[in-house]
């Protein structure tokens, strides 16, 4: 009985730490966002990114898009990349065995041809089936492979690539015009010194979608979109420019990401048999460059947008979830020599630390600890006036962070003109910390038990996945 | 072909463009040159206007939303009503992929940007003057 | 941590978060308020603004003080799209009005954003009396203020600019592409000081050089370019017959079919483009070898070459299967688009 209570205080008493510890960073990042975001708007009047579409000197740019039954938005996809405003580049479309229309709907849109393509070898793939060009778009190619996964057609794609860098794209994202030319900046800064680069995902629910461009900017109807839309502000805004600023950026959107070419083929193109590609190749990428010693950069753009759709159901959002963390699980314990190891800097002090214990045990923590507050109020342990004081106050804390969010992006993008927009938003960030958060936490805990469950039945996994049943659909970006 | 005219005699230049600091521009030099202007904001704009009102001569920027330059322009040669339809391409790039792309689309003439609101002057003039 | 603690935090982010909320509402009003005064306001100054970067405003129609710097403003975005007679008038306009001087100011102002920003708009404005300052921002200690500084000192197009420029340029004060492109809105000017930069001790100086001599040039600089086509490094190798390519030099075609035997792979692709750039048929069956049997990248850009130079040789040497894939996507690319 004793060492029970004695286990319910220890818990409350990490849940404690924990809450204050992850605030504080929550606190600081916010601060370093605020910075940076407005100097990255300021910097916006003297950018020059017009000049940049003009100019010669840009490097061109493969933009590859795995498709797996994609039929519904591919033909809009296609032809926004179409129209992006960068003064070269390709499109490669990688159609991963779908088996739903999406080949025939490009082949309508586009006007394809058969034709042959010398694809690389260096990154092993599944087998490609046939090729097409476009009659109408000479800068368009259609890579058509049987199935292997989202990371086994991105590979295809690379194998496929002309040109000296390539940007990764979901399928269902929808980029704005300029948003290769602003991703693009930081490489055209410094060619040498820029490994990779990644742009800022939003929720296009809501938002009116006029021939591949987002022309308006709404609110979702649904709430739950709402919720999501808000969440997105501090994950975003607020972390990613934080990790971004120290040098620590973990994770470029599968969404929307610009990468040197070379670099990822000699680091071994995207991983197999992981949900989380897109985290686990920029782990990677950071720790081939600095076991070679080279200087490099890894970035974050706050400002090229692209616009993807989020789940409105709660099914199709905690499968999401449940992804996401397992994904991170996966790509930290590929790289677990990181962690707390001086010799990666601060990605290895500071930011795999933090994503182990914050981001990865963090909702575990979260799901024992604060039941086990309870408890001790429960107990008698802890006062119960103390307890609910303390329980408010933590809402509170996720109420004025995510309030403070918003704030950033008013100040900043303020991409959301309707007012009522805006009190909807500030609605939501409210509604956010009373349930929708804790909901997240959960899903995001039975992530971590797929991650623990799939890693024993590992070996037999990857026998059944390869070239039987479809690995599974192009999962859409975090 | 005869040149068709805007009702009160003067010729009619159809000016697309998706920036409106563009429009302005352009369209102010050739109204106070004794043209007519017509504006489109996207090639979907101005292609319709193009058919509709029948212009003299359309100056179109390449880069614009929903259907670009070159689209429009090809599409104003292959359609009989417009096909001899002088076409003057506005660009930002003048790599010569971009040009030769211009004129296989159809184009007469191609101006680059930034431009001089004189020399476009003279180009309209120059081809609407040959009619 | 007692009660009292936890009750004044909780007082204080309840504090904060209304704060929040409240700043987010005032600043909407603010900026929905200021953002139709200013479009308001740019309808009805528009076409002094145009009138006035044509020269076609008389004197009496000068706009008022205060709407002074909306003209301005759309005055300064007017001249990013102009050259010529108009940007003159244009620059005239600030420097009558002592905006020009006030931007100048700006270039010692404690904030590097507010340099940067003074530095972009003065080569927008594109007033001569602008350069000396513009060219000693170069050296400021902040880079997006030196960027700035190349691009607007670009924009300007004096020929007193090509040597600080390059000096930027060469001591990495200034990022490629900005200085690059700098020189490149330059142009002809340029050329002078670029030349001898062509045999400069540092080999990514001698690569930028090449690179922008191709851009640039004339016939006449082919001699350079082909003589830096046995450079020691392999980078400006590719750029000189890249250059070449874009120069259309013919003269060049046997040492460019030299180079498709170069050590590495991105020369021998890059003097593949040239020789399909510059014309030269004879090299065609040269060119039909590496794109049978070399490296990737190499071997498409011959074929792609070979389908500009040949496309008969091409076609017949895409049938036979062991031509390899490069010829047979060429051929196929061709097929598609005609």
């Amino acid at each position: 009985m004793i060492a029970l209570r004695t286990a319910i205080e220890v818990l409350a008493l990490v849940a404690f730490g924990y809450f204050a510890v992850l605030n504080t960073i929550y606190f600081v990042f916010t601060g370093l966002a605020w910075r940076a975001v407005r100097h990255y708007r300021l910097a916006r009047s003297y950018s020059a990114v017009e000049e940049a579409f003009a100019s010669p000197l840009t490097p061109p740019v493969s933009v590859l898009l795995p498709a797996f039954n994609e039929e519904a938005g591919i033909v809009e996809s296609v032809r926004s990349l179409l129209g992006l405003r960068y003064p070269e580049f390709e499109v490669i479309v990688v159609n991963d065995g779908s088996f739903d229309g999406t080949l025939t709907r490009l082949a309508e849109a586009f006007d394809l041809v058969p034709a042959r393509k010398a694809i690389r070898a260096s990154l092993a793939t599944a087998r490609v089936r046939a090729t097409y060009a476009s009659r109408r778009h000479p800068e368009l190619w259609v890579i058509d492979k049987e199935n292997g996964g989202k990371a086994d057609a991105l590979n295809c794609g690379i194998n496929t690539s002309r040109y000296p860098y390539f940007c990764a794209v979901d399928a269902d994202a929808i980029l704005e015009e300029d948003a290769l030319l602003r991703v693009a900046k930081p490489i055209l800064d410094d060619p040498g010194l820029v490994a990779a680069t990644g742009g800022i995902v939003r929720i296009a629910n809501g938002c009116r979608v006029e021939h591949g461009r987002v022309t308006n900017v709404r609110l979702p109807q649904s709430k739950l979109a709402v919720l999501q839309v808000v969440e997105y502000f501090r994950a975003f805004l607020v972390g990613r420019v934080g990790w971004s600023g120290v040098r620590s950026l973990l994770i470029i959107s599968g969404a929307f990401g610009l990468f040197r070419r070379n670099l990822v083929e000699a680091a071994g193109g995207y991983a197999q048999g992981t949900v989380g590609e897109d985290v686990e190749l920029v782990l990677r990428l950071h720790r081939y460059l600095r076991d070679r010693g080279e200087e490099y950069r890894i970035e974050f753009v706050p400002d090229p947008v692209a616009w993807t759709e989020a789940p409105e159901d709660f099914a199709t959002l905690s499968r999401q979830r449940r992804r996401w963390q397992r994904g991170l699980g996966e790509a930290l314990w590929r790289h677990r020599r990181v962690a707390f190891n001086p010799r990666y800097g601060l990605l290895g002090t500071l930011a795999v630390p933090y994503f182990l214990l914050f981001e990865l045990a963090g909702p575990v923590i979260e799901l024992v600890g604060y039941p086990a507050v309870v408890a001790s109020a429960a107990l008698g342990t802890l006062s119960p006036v103390f307890f609910v004081a303390f329980f408010v106050t933590a809402i509170l804390v996720g109420i004025f962070l995510s309030i403070s969010a918003l704030l950033l992006e008013e100040f900043s993008f303020r991409r959301y003109g309707d007012d009522g927009d805006a009190v909807r938003m500030v609605a939501a960030a409210i509604g956010e910390n009373l349930g929708y958060r804790q909901l997240v936490t959960v899903w995001r805990v039975l992530g971590l038990v797929d991650v623990a469950r799939r890693r024993r039945g590992w070996g037999a996994q990857r026998r059944r996945g390869l070239g039987y049943a479809p690995v599974g659909g192009t999962s859409k970006g975090r | 072909m005869s040149v068709a005219m805007a009702t009160n005699g003067t010729p009619l230049v159809l000016v697309a463009d998706d920036d409106p600091d563009i429009l302005a521009l352009v369209g102010f030099r050739l109204e106070r040159a004794g043209y007519e202007v017509l504006p489109a904001r996207d090639g979907e704009e101005a292609l319709s206007l193009a058919l509709e009102r029948q212009p003299d001569l359309a100056i179109i920027d390449v880069m614009m939303p929903k259907l670009d330059g070159y689209e429009v322009t090809q599409r104003l040669r292959s359609n009989q009503a417009t096909s001899g339809m002088p076409v003057i391409l506005l660009t930002a790039r003048v790599q010569e992929a971009d040009i030769t792309r211009g004129f296989e689309a159809g184009a007469d003439d191609y101006i680059k940007k930034p431009f001089s609101p004189q020399e476009l002057r003279a180009r309209v003039q120059a081809i609407l003057g040959r009619r | 941590m007692s009660l009292d603690a936890v009750v004044w935090a909780a007082l204080a982010l309840t504090a904060a978060g209304s704060l929040c909320a409240y700043a987010l509402a005032l600043r909407r009003l603010y900026l929905v308020r200021s953002d139709l005064r200013h479009r308001a306001g740019e309808e009805r100054l528009r076409t002094v603004a145009v009138a006035l970067a044509e020269g076609d405003l008389p004197q009496a129609d000068e706009p008022a003080e205060e709407d002074l710097e909306l003209v301005a403003e759309l005055l300064a975005r007017y001249s990013r799209h102009l050259t010529g007679e108009a940007r003159s008038n244009i620059a005239r306009f600030f420097e009558r009005h002592g905006l020009v001087e006030r931007e100048i100011m700006h270039l010692d102002d404690r904030a590097a954003w507010r340099r940067a920003r003074a530095a972009f708009l003065l080569g927008d404005v594109c007033s001569l009396r602008a350069l000396e300052p513009l060219l000693r921002a170069l050296q400021d200690p902040s880079r997006e203020v030196r960027s700035a500084a190349a691009r607007s000192v670009g924009r300007l197009g004096s020929g007193d600019a090509v040597e600080p420029l390059v000096l930027a340029l060469v001591e990495r004060r200034v990022p490629r592409a900005v200085g690059g492109q700098a020189l490149l809105t330059l142009g002809a000017d340029a050329l002078q000081p670029l030349r001898p930069l062509a045999v400069h001790p540092e080999a990514e100086v001698r690569a930028a050089a090449a690179e922008l001599v191709g851009l640039l040039g004339e016939p006449g600089d082919a001699g350079l370019l082909i003589s830096r086509l046995r450079d020691s490094s392999a980078e400006v190798r590719a750029k000189a017959a890249r250059a070449l390519g874009r120069l259309g030099a013919e003269e060049a075609a046997m040492e460019l079919r030299a180079a498709l035997g170069d050590r590495i792979g991105f020369v021998r692709a890059n003097a593949a483009v040239a020789l399909g750039l510059v014309g030269d048929r004879a090299s065609a069956s040269a060119l039909l070898e590496v794109a049978r049997s070399d490296e990737f990248d190499p071997a498409q850009a011959a074929a792609r070459a070979l389908a500009r130079l040949y496309p008969q040789m091409l076609w017949s040497a895409a049938r036979d299967r062991t031509s390899g894939p490069h010829l047979a996507e060429a051929a196929d690319l061709t097929a598609a688009a005609r």
